[in-house]
């Protein structure tokens, strides 16, 4: 099948962005694929496939390749006398800014262009993580305490040592870190404001069980990935999230319950219902006395999770064809007909 | 990385920094030169010297940190300072590259580093005042669209506030400043250094009192190269100043 895999954008995760785009090169290669660069300055580049090396962006050697618009129902490429429609399915693959805080989503959409991943509100709720806890609350999912900090504006902490620091709204545990003790809370305030005005602050809970769930509803179905219990000391930093993406081996199936499996199960599709629809997210969740707690939604996890599924390119394919539609208005003028005829005009 | 903002003459800066070895309890505060930024710094000396706490900063107006006016060398200090207080650093050691030398100087710190320091006014040479002049000259008629053949490297592409700073500082004569430094001083040079040359580091050995100058080879950036001797060097100053 052929896809548009969408990637780069104006983001702290930018290069894992691009990371991501040549995983998926190599685990899609039945499929016929074009790779659009969004450049941090969203000019929108036609990447050709033997160019996708992290080099070429780092170089800058792909501000030489076909630049891109847009225009209805897809992607433009022209030249000084005939212009290229590229008008298949795009997977959404910018991580962060622009790709999972709802531009992309509200981008493709204005144009009437189909694509994976998703949509503004899902985006919404999913990008910042303060909107995470008030989505689980309104939709009765379990999550750990958590208090809020702006960056103008330092509250007293009410929260008991060891905490994690995060910026409300970014993934790939950039800006995060545990703090043990008070005196180095404000370095890491410090450091999570760099990122982001505000931020969340939650309990640190050393050794708890941790499980990664990826899916998405097609076909009239939800489709699991396995579940993954991820290798962590303490928590993954920037780093070993980022190996973590290029990883090729696929991961070993967690030792779990039946029952454990159902629940997560269950609280993927609370989260997921009415919102996430032509999305593959994967859901990070914690499990504490039995109970299943959401810890963070990635809607557009790295290297879309491929490692977590037995056979990725038939859950792509099958994703490409369930995606919602846009329900349109028509415009038909009638009321204006109508007042025009009854003045007898 | 991290920010902090600092109010300073009804203005705000955002200072970006990071902070390496945050559990040890002698601080090294670290500033780089003019045009530079905190990573290359970083890169340098983050590896040595496991025993300090190391805060590495971007001036206001470089890498991260924000700058909307124009700044004096005083400022700047200034900023810093209040920066420090912020974070609870104290003045243990100061390094400073070429512009961050004459910041780490106004800071008075106990241990002072300069790193091809700036603040000995360098006599132009003829080529430049002959640029200056033929400039002058082109301004009278009117021809200062010509402006960017003739200003420095490192005021090239730089805002109205950061090239008035840069106006600013640049050929400030700090050996006044130099003398009533009373702390311990380590100046390390590269004696191929054209920006600030190794005489300017002969002229401070002589301005401050406890002063020990170590000559690398190397240009303007020869500490780069020099890292893990130049932090030998910082550690056995810092141990001297226990003794007492």
């Amino acid at each position: 099948m052929k896809l548009s895999i969408l990637f780069g954008g104006a983001s702290f995760e930018h290069e894992i962005s691009i990371v991501s785009a040549i995983t998926l090169k190599e685990k899609l290669q039945a499929f016929d694929l074009n790779f659009i660069f969004c450049d941090s300055d969203h000019s929108f580049y036609l990447i050709d496939a033997s160019a996708m090396k992290a080099t070429t962006f780092s170089k800058g050697n792909h501000k030489k390749m076909p630049l891109l618009t847009l225009s209805n129902g897809g992607f433009v490429q022209k030249s000084m006398f005939s212009s290229t429609e590229h008008k298949e399915v795009v997977l959404n693959l910018i991580h962060g800014a622009d790709g999972e805080d709802g531009t992309i989503a509200a981008l493709l959409d204005f144009y009437n262009i189909r694509y994976i991943g998703p949509r503004t509100d899902a985006s919404i709720f999913s990008y910042d993580k303060r909107y995470t806890k008030y989505l689980c609350e309104a939709r009765g999912i379990k999550t750990v305490k958590y208090e809020t900090q702006y960056i103008n504006e330092h509250k007293n902490l009410s929260l008991e040592y060891p905490i994690i620091v995060k910026p409300a709204s970014l993934g790939s545990s950039i800006g995060v870190s545990i703090v043990k003790e008070e005196s180095k809370l404000d370095y890491a305030l410090d450091t999570a404001f760099e990122y982001d005005t505000n931020v969340l602050i939650e309990p640190f809970i050393d050794g708890v069980k941790e499980y990664n769930l990826a899916g998405f509803y097609a076909d009239g179905a939800f489709h699991f990935s396995i579940v993954e219990e991820p290798q962590k000391e303490e928590f993954l930093d920037f780093e070993k999230k980022y190996m973590d993406f290029s990883r090729v081996e696929q991961v070993l199936k967690a030792d779990i319950s039946d029952e454990l499996r159902v629940k997560l199960e269950s609280s993927f599709e609370k989260v997921y219902r009415g919102m996430f629809e032509g999305a593959l997210i994967r859901c990070d969740f914690f499990v504490i006395n039995n109970q299943v707690y959401l810890n963070e939604i990635n809607p557009i996890p790295g290297s879309m999770a491929n490692y977590l599924f037995e056979d990725f390119p038939s859950s792509i394919e099958l994703l490409s064809l369930s995606l919602p539609n846009k329900n349109k208005p028509k415009v038909t003028y009638e009321y204006i007909h109508s007042i025009s005829s009854a003045k007898g005009k | 990385m991290a920010v902090k903002s600092i109010q300073y003459k009804q203005d705000t800066f955002t200072i970006s920094y990071e902070i390496v070895n945050p559990n040890a309890s002698v601080d090294l505060m670290i500033l780089h030169g003019w045009g530079s930024n905190k990573n290359l710094m970083k890169q340098s000396f983050s590896p040595f010297m496991s025993g300090f706490r190391h805060i590495y900063i971007d001036l206001p107006g470089f890498g991260n940190s924000t700058c909307n006016v124009a700044l004096t060398t005083q400022d700047v200090a200034r900023i810093v300072e209040l920066f420090m207080v912020n974070i609870n650093a104290s003045k243990d050691i100061v390094l400073g590259h070429s512009f961050g030398g004459k910041v780490a100087l106004l800071l008075e710190p106990k241990v002072l580093v300069l790193v091809a320091s700036a603040g000995i006014y360098v006599e132009k040479s003829l080529k430049v005042k002959t640029k200056i002049f033929l400039f002058k000259t082109l301004k009278i008629f009117g021809l200062s669209k010509f402006r960017s053949l003739f200003v420095a490297d490192d005021a090239k592409e730089l805002s109205e506030e950061m090239y008035q700073t840069f106006k600013n500082v640049v050929n400030e004569d700090f050996s006044e400043k130099f003398q009533v430094y009373k702390g311990k001083a380590l100046l390390c040079w590269g004696k191929d250094d054209t920006a600030t040359p190794l005489s300017s580091a002969r002229k401070i050995e002589t301005l401050i009192d406890d002063s020990q100058l170590e000559v690398y080879s190397g240009d303007h950036y020869f500490f780069m190269k020099n890292a893990e001797d130049i932090a030998q060097k910082i550690e056995k100053r810092f141990l001297e100043t226990l003794g007492k």
